[in-house]
């Protein structure tokens, strides 16, 4: 998710999904990458010697348009990003949202997929890709039937391989074994039958994947659940080929760096893959050369994809070269000078944001959209005084969610959150709706203490609390600007209240953890954030509030549903916290509309009953291209452009 | 970093340079005063206008940093937040009524962060040059004094610490033990300024064990000692009694010129992001901070490096005017 305001930490703050991931036998894990202090210090110093080139595109912006009626395919797009992917290009363990973007828009085609547009565009709506149409769901939701289309075939070396329904299942079995999925997203399949008695080496087969023939794959769930078919719009099940009598075709022998050896079925390849090898044994083979890790990528268009079997990606461009590494501020430098068409993983510097939010010859540059993805603050609910619910209504009450937003840049970063789940996954039913509104969303004292004055921890009922665990609360948070900046405004908000932080800041990846291990006993949280990994409420709600999502799972880090054996083995003395388990529970056994209101009743009885976050921020994506992109397109599924949709202007494409 | 200093110390054991002989003709020739060291002393360092200035920058750092809570009482606190002073997109202010450096990032008043910062400065500068001083003096007159298996391997530790790359294990010490609440070392050393000042000071050790070593490898052999040791002085007695007092002035010298080192060794421990607590102000941070925005917000670079500059360059000069005046035969 965007940071939009950088700061000494550069390379840091990067849009990421911030998910988690199943480590071993089941941790949830943050995949942030970190970049050394000293690495983003060093690229702070080359900024200030680069000096300033804006004005120099200044004039030129008009060139720049959402028309799309002259569009024309050709030329060869130049991006940077400033770190490199995950996990190297390998689709059963890559959970970053950069990484999910290529595969969608370039490299990677799955059953079903997304158009790469924004929700009201239709970006989160399922379409059919490598399937002829949705899957066919039966009567008690258990078994999902696919059918594929003919004609689908695999980028070099396989280029005359036709895709079959074998070749998914492939996959699924290789993202069920538990070392080639490392770090990726394992946990959401285990309701195919069998999917993890598989991973555990119980059984030969996932017995709930049949293939009666080579164009129909059927899926049988162990229980049922709305959301399988977004499972299959992600690139963990992306076909893998078949290489002789290999069990993981030409994954085989490739458990670590099969990223390396991708073969595509998109538009475009690794620019090298025709001299794939796949005839020798796999410590013999030369990985592909369009993508040095930790350097660059080179994507080229892949000769044997047939576009009439596509009508999901326009692919404009012939080509995309992408280097890999750089400093934040340089690289949209580059972009403001044109040497650069855009950023994938980067946040707008606070100056070139006000730049082009403000010339209006710039402005057609500027492209913002929401990313999905919410800001909070957590509270751990075992640990006085956040075990009195009447204390973390006062916080909601107390925090200028205003000034939060303009610390992180102002309007065009973000729209105020009143609630936990993003609005486009509840299909907006509750948009306005804001449990503890205050005057311009900038917090309220007064409220905010007559909100502590019925705490336990307020004896003298003056609205000031007056228990020591209120004085010096260990309160943790980034190190990257924005976040020590909110910080201080945090300990402003909350001084009234009586409520003093002891602020320590880490490193984004050990922020995590810190929040996340409940023998941390870190009192309140003040820098997660949490973006979608598909277009449903489950998303924002069993990882974020479910008893299994505590450590060492991930990410309810305010012990949502924490059993009181739990909290005595994590030195808690508070024995009982409140559950969402069982709303989450029934509100996936949903479909249609009656989903979407499932999850905005568990939002509703989170935000009053449960308390435990103060949402801020729903996150916008902000994003510059240069001049020479005429076309732009915000993919929502991963909260990025739409590459596959970026064109050149016909006069820039030499 | 004190590359100097170790330039100076290996010229100063032994060069016996004949002592300066302007100050006599002076008095001579003028009815014949008797002045003590402190008097001579301060008679040299007065002259030196260089620094004097920087003996007062120094008083007048100190006061600030003294009289921070009492500034902060007319003005703002230093983590107070005036969200009116950035613009819609967050951006900073520069220097107004009531903001006469301006506002940082968070809309903090930055000319009460940089007061409070000269606080952060001189007490790690001060704090962390004490411990560097302690352990120096100690382990200095150990290997001076005994020589043999002791010089050995005190001057060999010294030889290890100055190889070491000193700011990259300090990153790393302070991202270690900044941690964990407790710390490491099992709660000995904790994170936060106590912290910071552990590890410059643990860096900075060597340079006056090297001087106070040589000292008193030349004291050691002076008559005055062997008086003493064939009195029945004991070893102890002679180290505090005889040899201390007379290597006062080279420790004093350069630990005044360690400062500014330690002043700077600070600054960039917060500039690479594991300095000083996040709300916590100081130099260094306020330059980090102002490094991806200072295009548009020039005071976030300026002020703070101002003070850091002229503090730095006044301990300097101190030092080095200390050092002419205390210890005239190495001149200039």
């Amino acid at each position: 998710m965007p940071d939009v305001f950088p700061g000494g930490s550069l390379g840091k703050g990067r849009k990421t999904k911030q998910l988690r991931t199943r480590k071993g036998e089941g941790g949830y894990v943050r995949r942030y990458i970190g970049v050394l202090a000293l690495v983003a210090a060093l690229g702070l110093v080359a900024a200030a010697c680069g000096g300033d080139n804006g004005g120099t595109t200044g004039g030129s912006g008009s060139t720049a348009s959402g028309a799309s009626g002259e569009l024309q395919p050709g030329g060869t797009v130049e991006l940077a990003m400033l770190g490199d992917v995950s996990a190297a290009f390998d689709p059963q363990k890559e959970y970053y949202s950069v990484t999910w973007e290529w595969y969608r828009c370039c490299l990677l085609r799955t059953l079903l997929s997304y158009v790469g547009r924004t929700t009201a565009e239709g970006g989160a709506d399922l379409n059919p890709d490598i399937a002829t149409d949705l899957p066919e769901v039966s009567s008690d939701g258990l078994t999902y039937t696919f059918t594929l289309k003919s004609g689908v075939n695999y980028g070099d070396p396989f280029g005359d391989v036709q895709v079959t329904s074998g070749d998914i299942v492939r996959a699924l079995e290789r993202e069920a074994d538990p070392d080639a999925s490392v770090g990726g997203y394992n946990f959401y399949y285990n309701i195919i039958d069998g999917f993890s008695d598989f991973g555990d080496g119980k059984a030969d087969s996932i017995k709930g994947l049949e293939t009666p023939d080579d164009s129909t794959l059927v899926v049988h769930l162990s229980e049922p659940a709305g959301y399988l078919p977004y499972l299959f719009a992600m690139a963990a099940t992306a076909p893998i080929p078949p290489n002789g009598d290999a069990p993981l075709g030409a994954a085989e022998g490739h458990t670590k760096d099969y990223g390396r050896f991708l073969v595509a079925t998109g538009p475009y390849q690794f620019a090298g893959s025709e001299n794939l090898d796949f005839s020798v044994p796999a410590d013999e083979q030369t990985p592909v050369a369009g993508y040095e890790p930790g350097r660059s990528v080179q994507l080229v268009r892949n000769p044997n994809y047939d576009p009439s079997t596509d009508g999901l990606r326009p692919a404009y461009p012939d080509g995309f070269n992408i280097t890999i590494g750089g400093d934040n501020n340089d690289l949209y430098n580059k972009v403001q000078a044109g040497e650069l068409d855009g950023v994938v993983d980067g946040i707008v510097p606070p100056p070139v944001l006000r730049q082009y939010s403000t010339d209006p010859t710039l402005q057609p540059l500027l492209h913002i959209n929401p990313s999905d993805a919410v800001r909070y603050i957590s509270f751990n609910m075992a640990q006085p005084p956040f075990d009195d619910i009447h204390v973390r209504k006062a916080w909601n009450l107390a925090l200028d969610k205003a000034g939060m937003r303009t610390l992180r840049g102002g309007e065009s970063v973000g729209e105020i959150a009143g609630h936990i789940m993003v609005n486009s996954l509840e299909n907006n039913l509750l948009a306005d709706y804001d449990p503890y509104p205050t005057p311009n969303s900038a917090g309220d004292i007064n409220a905010a203490k007559e909100e502590m004055k019925q705490s336990k921890y307020d004896t003298d009922g003056d609205g000031v609390c007056d228990d020591p665990s209120c004085q010096d609360m260990l309160a943790v948070t980034d190190e990257a600007d924005p976040y020590p900046d909110q910080a201080a405004l945090i300990q402003q908000n909350m001084e009234p209240l009586g409520i003093t932080l002891d602020v320590k800041s880490f490193e984004r990846t050990t922020m995590y953890n810190k929040c996340n291990e409940p023998p941390a006993h870190v009192a309140v949280c003040l820098g997660p954030a949490w973006g979608k990994d598909f277009p449903d409420g489950y998303t924002f709600a069993d990882p974020l509030f479910g008893s299994a999502a505590i450590f060492p799972s991930c990410c309810n880090y305010g012990l949502v549903g924490a059993s009181s054996d739990l909290l005595s083995k994590a030195g808690y003395d508070v024995t009982d916290v409140p559950s969402a388990d069982d709303q989450i529970k029934s509100a996936n056994q949903q479909t249609g509309d009656a989903r979407f209101q499932a999850w905005a009743d568990l939002d509703t009885n989170l935000m009053e009953q449960v308390v435990p976050w103060v949402p801020y921020l729903f996150d916008n994506n902000v994003d510059i291209t240069s001049t020479r992109i005429i076309n732009y397109s915000f993919d929502q599924f991963a909260g990025l452009a739409a590459y596959d949709q970026y064109a050149i202007a016909p006069d820039a494409q030499s | 970093m004190a590359r100097a200093h170790t330039e100076h110390a290996l010229s100063e054991p032994g060069t016996e340079a004949p002592p300066e002989p302007e100050d006599i003709s002076v008095e001579v020739s003028h009815q014949v005063v008797g002045r003590s060291p402190w008097e001579l002393f301060w008679r040299r360092f007065r002259r030196d206008r260089f620094a004097v200035g920087g003996a007062f920058v120094v008083i007048f750092m100190f006061l600030i940093a003294i009289l921070a809570p009492v500034i902060a009482g007319f003005t703002h606190g230093p983590n107070e937040v005036f969200l009116d002073r950035l613009d819609s997109f967050g951006i900073p202010t520069g220097p107004q009524s009531g903001f006469p450096f301006g506002v940082d990032t968070a809309g903090r008043d930055l000319f009460i962060r940089v007061i409070y910062g000269a606080r952060t400065s001189l007490f790690i500068a001060f704090f962390a040059t004490g411990i560097a001083t302690v352990i120096g003096v100690t382990l200095g007159m150990l290997a001076g004094f005994f020589r043999g298996k002791t010089d050995t391997v005190i001057s060999r530790t010294i030889d290890v610490v100055l190889s070491l790359p000193v700011l990259l294990l300090a990153l790393g010490l302070v991202s270690a033990c900044g941690l964990e609440k407790n710390g490491c070392l099992g709660g000995i050393i904790k994170p936060g300024l106590l912290l910071i000042s552990y590890v410059i000071g643990l860096f900075s050790w060597p340079y006056i064990a090297r001087i106070v070593r040589g000292q008193v490898l030349s004291l050691r052999e002076k008559e005055f000692i062997e008086s003493a040791r064939s009195l029945g002085s004991t070893n102890r007695r002679i180290m505090f009694r005889e040899v201390l007092p007379n290597v006062a002035a080279p420790i004093i010298v350069y630990t005044t010129l360690i400062i500014p080192n330690n002043i700077l060794f600070e600054a960039a421990l917060s500039f690479l992001g594991v300095g000083v607590p996040p709300t916590t102000p100081s130099w260094g941070k306020e330059l980090s901070d102002a490094g991806t925005i200072f295009t548009v917000a020039w005071w976030m670079m300026l002020f703070p490096g101002l003070f850091l500059f002229f503090t730095t360059l006044a301990f300097n000069l101190v030092g080095d005017g200390l050092r002419d005046a205390l210890d005239p035969r190495t001149g200039g």
